[in-house]
């Protein structure tokens, strides 16, 4: 047994207070791990992070809107003619080839939402056009004139096989 | 000595008591939960094979069978008509059966610990089953005379003891299968609360000998 | 760095001056023990509450199709759902626990008499604040007792005369406890505690100017006070973990022993449940209420419960000071009640049939008769004590507490007040 004077001595006790504080901290830490944790998206929202799409169903120069993650999808099966158009093409607002934003010439997919306000821009020949500014996308989702400033984003998704892709990230 | 004698015998005796004025009608059977993922796997099986011909577990979807380790092409096997993110839903339309039965048999996802001692009544409802008559044509429940729900597991047509123990251990994995259901988070409820335990008793022990060395200075 | 942000905050707010004055050096009696705690474990289950009920509330829904369903989406759903879920459930328990025993130190100990007149009421006030906001939260799951409990309680209501069904319809804003019902109690159940939150600033308020008691009742010397800091604040923390241990304990082990399996049906209004019991901290109150067959008297009785406690500072008639520490006759009659309370307690879960209603009256009974007795028992017991002499302990300690007064901050602050008014009024005198 230590003798008295070590006992009171003021390093041990510092030791100790500083010892006890910094455990006392790293609970209070760890306790709010749970509270921040359950405002992160809970599982059944997090299973809604991916949404299957039936390309067989969209004929030729046809666009299918699907809704993934509660957002607008276009889905356009191209036509050849536009295919070659938009590999020539080049933009100058956000410059992007064709083929960086496709995975299969004759698919695009791309989320609906113009970049400059988060309208639902509508379907043209030349591409889309958004109704609340009249920004104008080409048929590769590049933005050809704002004032949107980005071309449509392009979502991360998977062929599963000719017929279907998976879109987004099972989180 | 005498007391506690006097005790130890009262006590025996209200257990024996509350056991036996546990179930409406018979006494409760035990029953061993087992928490391992086969039995409850096993347990599954025969909910969707057969009590979802009546009865519906709402708080469940087909794709939380995961959880107790199914693989997808497990739990597609198990499908009907049903995709795997459906809730497990009885297929039997309401009406059909609230007519056969006289009112909407119950959900099952909460049935567990929708009473005191869940799992023994669910155990020994579904190994109660006798036949009233000589005829074998009615049957009945010890547990709840009366009762509108048919003998699922067949339990009363068992001839032999070995088959009564075939039945009562599936009953056991229906009644693992449920408990689960009922409280899918109970173990890593456990598991986190074990190391919150842990950690609270090292904080306080330090805590005390901090207040012992703090108020020695004054006493 | 740090030195010049907390002098540039001390020339506009009094920070470190109301942290210095209530808190670290802040003068507590030496022989607290650890019964003076549990104010403080009270606050932080409020904390807890708080917390875990706003966590609660991002995913709940008040509406009678999706609450049950949504408390099912928490504990099923949502990321550590089922840990905020159990930490409320048990918090509750563990506040009305704590509090329960908080006021029977404060009995036993005589902490309500003067000058705590008013920390005793402010205590009073936070015990019914407590109680309402239990009972509308009970209802947010909408299980069957949930249900049930909202629906025999706020029938209760329909005793007050003349008027009692339109109060009772207009409590549940329905003819039977409903949508309504359960979109308000949640309103509700979310503001009261922020209510209680001032109510606990005003009782601290009241602590502060009046001190705390301590095991002997009797005042004690100024030189047998300690500061907050270091002394309570790690005893407090001590207790806290304590504390944390057995809470805990239940949390993450025994979550459903605090709640109903009744509660895990959902609520039908078509089918009451065979026993209706409240929850365990309403037992007593229910007990007495079933205790007296007319509705009305049950319900004043019921009330009256609670509320005489208020009296209990003129119940006391004894100027022996202190609590039953130098009382034997007061600490009688505290065991007493004790028990009886637990009696109660018991009494409460059981069906009102056959030998518990006989029981359920004797023990109401014993409950008033205590109260009303205090007066003639202190008074009886105080003669005796002037007779037979206090033990030298207690006399000791009542001599230095009347010098202890001639020195005392407020004795000498009104001194000093009152010499100060007449400076100023002999200056307007000399100015005009």
């Amino acid at each position: 047994m230590a003798s008295d004077k070590d006992l009171d001595s003021p390093d041990r006790r510092d030791f100790l207070g500083k010892v006890t504080t910094a455990v006392g901290v790293v609970g209070v830490a760890g306790a709010c791990i749970p509270f921040v944790s359950s405002m992160n998206p809970s599982k059944d929202v997090k299973a809604k992070s991916t949404s299957m799409v039936d390309l067989a169903s969209i004929p030729k120069g046809k666009t299918h809107t699907v809704e993934w993650q509660g957002k607008p999808v276009f889905v356009t099966h191209r036509s050849d003619e536009t295919i070659a158009d938009m590999q020539d093409a080049s933009t100058e607002l956000d410059p992007q080839t064709d083929s960086e934003r496709i995975q299969k010439p004759e698919w695009l997919v791309v989320v609906g939402l113009c970049t400059h306000l988060g309208c639902v821009p509508n379907r043209v020949e030349e591409g889309w056009i958004c109704p609340c500014h009249g920004s104008l996308y080409d048929n590769s989702g590049r933005v050809v004139r704002g004032p949107a400033p980005n071309n449509l984003i392009v979502p991360h998704y998977e062929f599963v096989d000719e017929k279907t892709i998976i879109v987004g990230k099972k989180v | 000595m005498r007391k506690l004698l006097v005790l130890l015998s009262a006590v025996a005796m209200l257990a024996g008591v509350q056991s036996a004025m546990a179930g409406a009608g018979g006494a409760l059977k035990m029953v061993d939960i087992d928490n391992s993922d086969q039995a409850r796997q096993r347990g599954a099986e025969i909910v969707v094979s057969t009590c979802m011909m009546c009865h519906s577990l709402k708080y469940i979807k087909f794709s939380d069978l995961s959880q107790i380790g199914m693989t997808e092409e497990q739990i597609k096997y198990l499908l009907e008509d049903q995709d795997i993110d459906d809730r497990m839903m009885s297929l039997t339309p309401i009406e059909v059966r609230k007519e056969s039965y006289g009112k909407v048999p119950p959900d099952l996802a909460l049935m567990a610990i929708a009473r005191k001692k869940g799992p023994q009544h669910i155990y020994t409802l579904l190994t109660d089953y006798y036949y009233k008559d000589a005829e074998e044509e009615e049957t009945d429940n010890h547990l709840f005379p009366g009762i509108k729900m048919p003998d699922a597991m067949a339990y009363a047509d068992a001839e032999s003891d070995e088959e009564r123990a075939e039945i009562e251990a599936q009953a056991a994995d229906v009644t693992s299968f449920l408990v689960w259901a009922a409280d899918p988070s109970a173990e890593s409820r456990r598991t986190i609360g074990a190391y919150v335990i842990v950690y609270l008793i090292i904080l306080t022990t330090l805590l005390y000998f901090l207040k012992r060395r703090i108020w020695g200075k004054i006493h | 760095m740090i030195k010049k942000v907390f002098s540039w905050v001390d020339e506009r707010f009094p920070l470190d001056e109301m942290i210095k004055h209530e808190l670290t050096e802040y003068p507590v009696p030496r022989n607290l023990n650890y019964m003076w705690s549990f104010g403080f474990l009270a606050m932080f289950v409020l904390v807890v509450q708080l917390l875990s009920g706003i966590f609660l509330a991002m995913h709940y829904k008040a509406d009678v199709g999706m609450a049950f369903d949504s408390i099912q989406h928490i504990m099923r759903d949502v990321n550590y759902g089922w840990l905020i879920r159990y930490l409320h459930s048990t918090g509750a328990s563990a506040f009305f626990a704590l509090i329960f025993i908080h006021i029977g130190r404060t009995l036993y100990y005589g902490s309500y008499r003067r000058p705590r007149e008013l920390l005793w009421w402010t205590g009073l006030v936070l015990l019914l604040l407590l109680m309402a906001t239990a009972f509308m939260g009970y209802l947010l799951p909408w299980g069957q007792m949930s249900f049930w409990g909202a629906q025999v309680i706020t029938a209760l209501f329909g005793v007050t005369p003349f008027i009692g069904e339109e109060v009772v319809i207009w409590l549940r804003g329905d003819f039977v406890v409903g949508d309504a019902t359960l979109t308000r109690f949640f309103a509700l159940h979310y503001l009261f505690p922020f209510i209680i939150c001032a109510a606990v600033a005003i009782h601290l308020v009241a602590l502060h100017w009046v001190k705390s008691s301590n095991p002997s009742g009797i005042t004690l010397h100024a030189k047998d006070n300690i500061p907050f800091h270091p002394y309570f604040t790690i005893k407090d923390l001590f207790g806290l973990g304590v504390f944390m241990i057995i809470f805990c304990g239940f949390v993450f082990f025994a979550p459903e022993f605090w709640i109903m399996p009744e509660n895990n049906v959902p609520a039908d209004p078509m089918v009451t449940p065979p026993h209706i019991v409240p929850e365990w901290y309403f037992l007593p109150f229910y007990a007495i209420l079933r205790s007296i067959p007319d509705p009305l008297g049950g319900v004043v009785a019921m009330a009256m419960s609670i509320l005489i406690f208020l009296a209990m500072p003129w119940l006391d008639r004894s100027n022996v000071p202190g609590g039953a520490k130098f009382r034997p006759g007061y600490r009688i009659m505290i065991y007493v009640w004790f028990l009886d309370l637990m009696l109660l307690g018991y009494l409460g879960a059981q069906a009102p049939e056959g030998i518990y209603i006989l029981l359920g009256r004797i023990a109401t009974f014993i409950y008033f008769g205590l109260f009303l007795m205090l007066p003639f028992i202190s008074r009886r017991e105080e003669r005796r004590s002037r007779v037979q002499g206090l033990p030298r302990e207690a006399e000791r300690l009542i001599r230095e507490e009347q010098e202890e007064l001639l020195r005392s901050e407020h004795y000498l602050r009104r001194e000093n007040d009152q010499k100060e008014l007449k400076d100023i009024r002999k200056r307007l005198e000399d100015e005009s």
